[in-house]
């Protein structure tokens, strides 16, 4: 073997030894539905707390070891109607099933754990979620939008 | 010719790997708030007793004031009213009495004083923007010794408006 040969040798593994982590890292999956999650306007005297359908968490962990994984929400900012607005903290939500989702709150400075668990998640598992929010008289009539953001994730 | 084989190894080693990291979705938080009013009132009946005009020339109701309580969810900034209109002037059989001889008094933001008209609505309040009002009139009729002897009787609408 030629002195060139052998440097050849020595570059390419140095190549291998770089991309063998990513080959090992977590797989991780997450779906929402729907894109659009929609709460109805009613009578406060009459339907005190408003609620959206089911909103379905679809998600799967895999070579994760023993390692928790976490899936979270966060508010990009309060609800807006035009000038109008609701504080994002007024919306609540229920999950089930529990273990692993838990019940909270929405924030828009940080992110709120809906979810959270150990190791894999074999088999693609789903999630169910309604917010809520406290009916009031007090709020302006109007069209509120906010986006939430969920992200699923491994330390 | 081994060369080139060990290059083909290293960028299949490249190939990104699916679905690692922390994943995210996104969704959109829509929350339709519709406009609604409701009124309640303390009391859905007033009675004015007979009284001697000399003496009691401005004769209270009984009960002598009807809490309102004027929910209202608008617009930002939208007005929002109450008011009050007779159906009828004052009747019994075929006597009448002017349905202005029934005036009221007014406590709480917003509640404003008035007299009774068969033929428009009388302001009872008037507020900016959505919220709950709690009020009160308190009704009394002008006794004079010219209203011939009887039981008159009127209904009262109440009129709660929101953009």
């Amino acid at each position: 073997m030629t002195g060139r040969g052998l440097r050849v040798h020595l570059a390419l593994a140095a190549v291998l030894l770089g991309t063998a982590a990513p080959a090992a890292a977590q797989l991780l999956n997450l779906a929402v539905s729907p894109a659009v999650i929609s709460i109805p306007s009613a009578d406060p005297d009459l339907v005190p707390t408003v609620s959206s359908g089911p909103v379905t968490i679809d998600y799967r962990v895999r070579q994760n070891s023993q390692d928790t994984w976490v899936l979270t929400v966060l508010a990009s900012g309060d609800l807006e109607s035009g000038a109008s607005t609701i504080d994002i903290a007024a919306v609540s939500w229920i999950a089930t099933p529990s273990p692993p989702f838990q019940n909270g709150t929405l924030s828009r400075s940080v992110a709120q754990t809906v979810a959270m668990g150990t190791g894999n998640v074999a088999r693609p598992s789903t999630g169910s979620i309604i917010f809520r929010l406290a009916n009031s008289w007090t709020y302006d009539a109007g069209t509120y939008t906010q986006t939430l953001v969920f992200t699923l994730s491994t330390p | 010719m081994r060369f080139e084989s060990i290059l083909a190894f290293v960028l299949l080693a490249q190939a990104p790997a699916p679905a690692s990291g922390p994943q995210v979705a996104s969704a959109t938080l829509n929350l339709n708030l519709g406009s609604h009013a409701r009124l309640s009132f303390s009391a859905t009946a007033l009675t004015f007793p007979n009284a001697d005009p000399d003496l009691t020339p401005q004769v209270s109701s009984v009960p002598d004031s009807i809490a309102i309580t004027a929910k209202a969810r608008t617009t930002r900034n939208g007005q929002i009213t109450v008011t009050v209109q007779s159906t009828d002037d004052l009747r019994s059989g075929v006597t009448t009495l002017p349905a202005s001889l029934i005036t009221w008094g007014a406590q709480g933001a917003g509640f404003l004083p008035g007299a009774l008209s068969a033929s428009t609505a009388e302001l009872v309040g008037a507020w900016t923007g959505s919220g709950v009002r709690t009020g009160s009139q308190t009704f009394s009729f002008r006794n004079e010794w010219t209203h011939p002897p009887g039981t008159y009787s009127l209904t009262l609408v109440y009129t709660i408006s929101a953009p």
